[in-house]
């Protein structure tokens, strides 16, 4: 039974809403992190999302990963019924984090494919002790202690009844042969099977899953359970079947006051307490033991959990109304619609259109219309990706947190703009550079206590995290208070590694100098930390930057702390291009790198005799490529004084090109040229025109380095 | 309502069927073509569509069986020429020539071919291996997996894989 049942989309909803669940939870966490104590509100929060994760692990039968939710539950069920004053709140707050982290360590196995194995017991056992202590704490004031929060892990033992009116009631008691091993086992079997005909049931011992030594109690007592079902005695017997090792199967009527009242000696709430003490010594004894009994659970959870979750649903739990959607299809969609807008241009400037004499009023009302609505699903498409860096800025918190405490810094973050939106291909790819800066300013920028106190500064440090959005460009920027960049001392480190030549210290402009520490294999901190310094860095943060069309600026004022900037395209997808044309090609560069055209004359061509040519513009000299001759095309201007001059920058580094004639600027949707056609030296991608036509778009860095290199 | 869920369930049996069919009737077909005086095939299967010729782009510094890029509704490909892949004379594009364009193991290519001849059906043992110790093998043979004989004319098949993949010593870095 289970083996058919298809788990993926159970699955993929319970990873998503789990990832969901642990940022809320964080969320929640941290922003309380500096109050004494967590709030009515957030207590709540914590329990839920506690309690929702131990729910749907429980159904996906990730063993670890619910028993680690229900002992936080518990803490949390326990602040919220006595609540207890004098919680370490800073210890809470640890074991929120620990258990959040194993969860999420879990996730990660799963989603790679990996069965997730992490052991638990070290964490359970921590917030088990924590628990116990908060709850000496009370019972040494006299206060009342709650009732224990009896949840059960999933309903091994108990199934919903579905309330139906000719119930009969039995007690049944299985009996094992003497010599008969992993009675429990066998048990369960049976119970499984009578899962299927009766309506509800109840047995004896309870903890026949989780506890091995179970097994000899059955063999010694017999297997009891309490049957209410619509079925009749011959029904059951068949159910139970002929297990081998069974000696022999009783089965009697009784009440349904008998059935209500449940094994006397052995009440419900009984054998939970039983069933997690015997959790953890085997979870301390028996971890290796193979099979463990709980392998055997799979089908068993399946069907009883299954009937919860159908009991659950019509809880409308939806705070907002999302779908995911593929990527794929998000740009097939794209596709399309940039499809749509070149058809729209091909239908509305028709030659046919073009007869002279031809009323076209209504038409062109028509087109207009047109015309507004493919706009706007331009505009929607475009607004689909984009998403609030909220999330990314988030995970900054958590991390400043933890590096800050590891280090014994007194660190805030303070957050703005955390709204601004970003395409989503952006947005992954600026986490990881804007992890290590947030790093690099709680290692290397503020300082420690101590020396914060002798420079009458806050003791405090504070980080300032900012997203804007300006001149079509988002400014995400990491502030901090610390102590700033040496000028001197990054000077002397770049030239002692030999990053830069010889050249002096005042042949650099401050920023010049910042950005060595950007260079590969340059590192100021001499402790290599755990969190941060082994030279490599922000090298790597730079490239990552770099890959999305951004760029890093750094700014530091020493003593006052520094300012990292990164400087990113709203999108991917779309740049502003100039579209130009040599011979019969059109190439596309994009706007930003370009600095000025300029129509020259033949005496400003300087030409060395390996044949490399130089442009002289106001006594400056640049490389000069003719674009025709780079790329092997005919029929274009020849003439220097026929065509045009543009040139271009990359990272303060210059080239002119030459080209035939400027068509015109435009938004272009970036394309990668097909893997099939290897890579050309100096084109970057390609572009569809207006017409349908292709444009190859330049890549600046590409043709510079290709100058250098001849 | 039982019987309507059978009913769809049975439709679905169809379908299910009609789809193994589909494979079925793809099996042995070969869409031919003419480049020059011969005829070539390719399995069917690869083929996505066929269209009529457009405009190139052309890329520049790349094999020069490569011809450029084009635009399918949206998508950009590569178009390969596939006299000059043959290291044949290339030809001028007419009205005639056509665009086939097909998937190979998720790379998408158009292939430029004279014209477009018509659909065969090829038994499998029909099939002759292409004669092997030509000392010429280096060319075209190697694109070519079996000969086939239809009516009076031998039909060289091609395998698609070899014919995008890139083996050619002479390609450019």
């Amino acid at each position: 039974m289970a083996e058919d049942f298809n788990t993926d989309s159970m699955l993929d909803m319970f990873l998503y809403e789990s990832d969901q669940l642990l940022g809320e939870l964080q969320n929640t966490v941290l922003e309380k992190k500096d109050e004494d104590c967590f709030d009515e509100t957030s207590i709540n929060e914590i329990f839920r999302v506690m309690h929702t994760i131990k729910g749907s692990s429980g159904i996906m039968m990730y063993e670890n990963i619910t028993k680690v939710s229900h002992k936080l539950e518990d803490v949390f069920y326990y602040l919220r019924e006595s609540h207890p004053e004098n919680v370490p709140h800073l210890e809470l707050v640890d074991h929120v984090l620990d258990v959040a982290d194993f969860i999420t360590g879990e996730l990660d196995k799963i989603k790679e494919g990996e069965t997730p194995d992490g052991d638990e017991t070290k964490i359970v056992e921590d917030i088990d002790k924590f628990l116990k202590r908060l709850k000496s704490g009370v019972e040494e004031k006299g206060e009342e202690l709650p009732p224990e929060n009896t949840y059960v892990a999933p309903s091994q033992f108990y199934i919903a009844p579905t309330g139906s009116e000719s119930n009969k009631y039995f007690k049944a008691s299985i009996y094992y042969r003497s010599d008969t091993e992993m009675c429990n086992i066998r048990a369960y079997t049976a119970v499984y099977s009578l899962k299927e005909v009766v309506e509800d049931l109840e047995y004896m011992p309870g903890d026949i899953i989780t506890n091995e030594d179970s097994g000899a109690v059955i063999l010694e007592d017999g297997f009891h359970m309490l049957i209410k079902c619509q079925c009749s005695k011959d029904d059951i017997v068949n159910a139970i079947g002929d297990t081998s090792g069974m000696d022999r199967v009783e089965i009697n009527d009784c009440t349904q006051q008998e059935f209500e009242m449940g094994f006397h000696d052995h009440g419900p709430e009984h054998i939970v307490i039983e069933m997690e003490e015997k959790d953890k010594e085997e979870d301390n004894k028996g971890k290796k033991k193979a099979p463990q009994p709980g392998d055997y659970v799979i089908k068993g959870k399946e069907t009883g959990k299954g009937k919860k979750l159908a009991k659950s649903q019509p809880k409308p739990s939806h705070k907002q109304s999302y779908i995911s959607v593929n990527v794929e299809k998000m740009d097939a969609l794209m596709d399309m619609i940039g499809e749509l807008v070149i058809s729209e241009a091909v239908v509305l400037q028709n030659p046919d259109l073009k007869v002279p004499g031809l009323d076209l009023t209504n038409f062109q009302k028509a087109a207009g219309q047109l015309a507004k609505i493919t706009t706007e699903l331009q505009d929607v498409i475009m607004s689909m990706r984009m998403m609030p860096l909220t999330n990314t800025f988030q995970k900054m918190n958590r991390i400043v947190f933890d590096t800050s405490r590891k280090l014994g810094k007194d660190i805030e973050l303070e957050v703005i703009g955390e709204n601004t939106e970003v395409d989503k291909n952006i947005i992954e790819h600026i986490s990881d550079p804007l992890m290590h800066l947030i790093r690099n300013s709680v290692d290397h920028g503020i300082e420690d206590k101590e020396d914060r106190i002798a420079a009458g500064k806050n003791p405090r440090g504070k980080i300032t995290l900012e997203a804007k959005n300006e001149g079509g460009k988002v400014y995400i920027i990491v502030r901090d208070d610390g102590k700033g960049l040496n000028k001197q001392v990054l000077y002397n480190k770049a030239r002692n590694n030999g990053l830069i030549g010889n050249r002096p210290m005042s042949d650099y402009t401050d920023r010049e100098i910042y950005q060595f520490i950007t260079y590969a294999g340059f590192s100021t901190k001499e402790q290599v930390t755990e969190l941060s310094g082994r030279g490599v860095g922000m090298d790597v943060v730079v490239k990552n930057i770099q890959a999305i069309g951004g760029k890093l600026e750094i700014d530091s004022m020493e003593g006052a702390g520094s300012e990292m900037t990164m400087k990113i395209p709203l999108t991917l997808a779309i740049i502003n291009g100039i579209v130009m044309q040599v011979a019969s090609s059109t190439f596309v560069i994009e706007t930003n790198a370009v600095k000025e055209f300029v129509r020259i004359t033949r005496e400003m061509i300087v030409k060395e005799p390996n044949g490399e040519e130089y442009v002289m513009l106001r006594g400056e000299c640049y490389p000069f490529i003719r674009l025709n001759e780079f790329y092997h095309l005919s029929d274009n201007v020849t003439d220097i004084e026929d065509g045009i001059v543009v040139l271009l920058e990359h990272e303060n580094k210059y080239v002119s090109v030459f080209i035939d004639q400027l068509i015109a600027e435009q938004e272009i949707v970036v394309k990668p040229i097909p893997s099939y056609v290897k890579r050309v030296r100096g084109i970057s991608g390609c572009t569809q025109l207006g017409d349908g036509s292709i444009a190859l778009i330049l890549d600046i860095a590409g043709l510079i380095a290709g100058q250098e290199r001849s | 309502m039982a019987e309507e869920l059978m009913d769809v369930l049975n439709e679905a049996d169809e379908l299910d069927e009609a789809e193994d069919l589909g494979e079925d009737t793809q099996k042995g077909k070969f869409m031919t073509f003419r480049i020059g005086e011969k005829c070539y095939g390719i399995a069917i299967n690869y083929v996505s569509e066929i269209i009529g010729a457009q405009s190139i782009t052309p890329v520049p510094e790349v094999e020069d069986y490569i011809k450029g890029l084009i635009n399918i509704r949206g998508k950009i490909i590569p178009v390969i020429d596939v006299k000059v892949r043959f290291q044949e004379e290339p030809f001028d594009y007419t009205d005639r020539t056509c665009i086939i364009v097909i998937d190979v193991k998720s790379t998408t290519v158009g292939l430029i071919v004279e014209q477009i001849a018509d659909v065969i059906t090829v038994d499998e043992k029909s099939i002759i291996p292409p004669p092997s110790l030509n000392p010429n093998s280096y060319g075209r043979d190697r694109y070519v997996f079996g000969l086939v004989r239809v009516v009076d004319e031998v039909k060289l098949l091609l395998d698609p894989e070899k014919l995008i993949r890139d083996e050619d010593p002479t390609m450019l870095e």
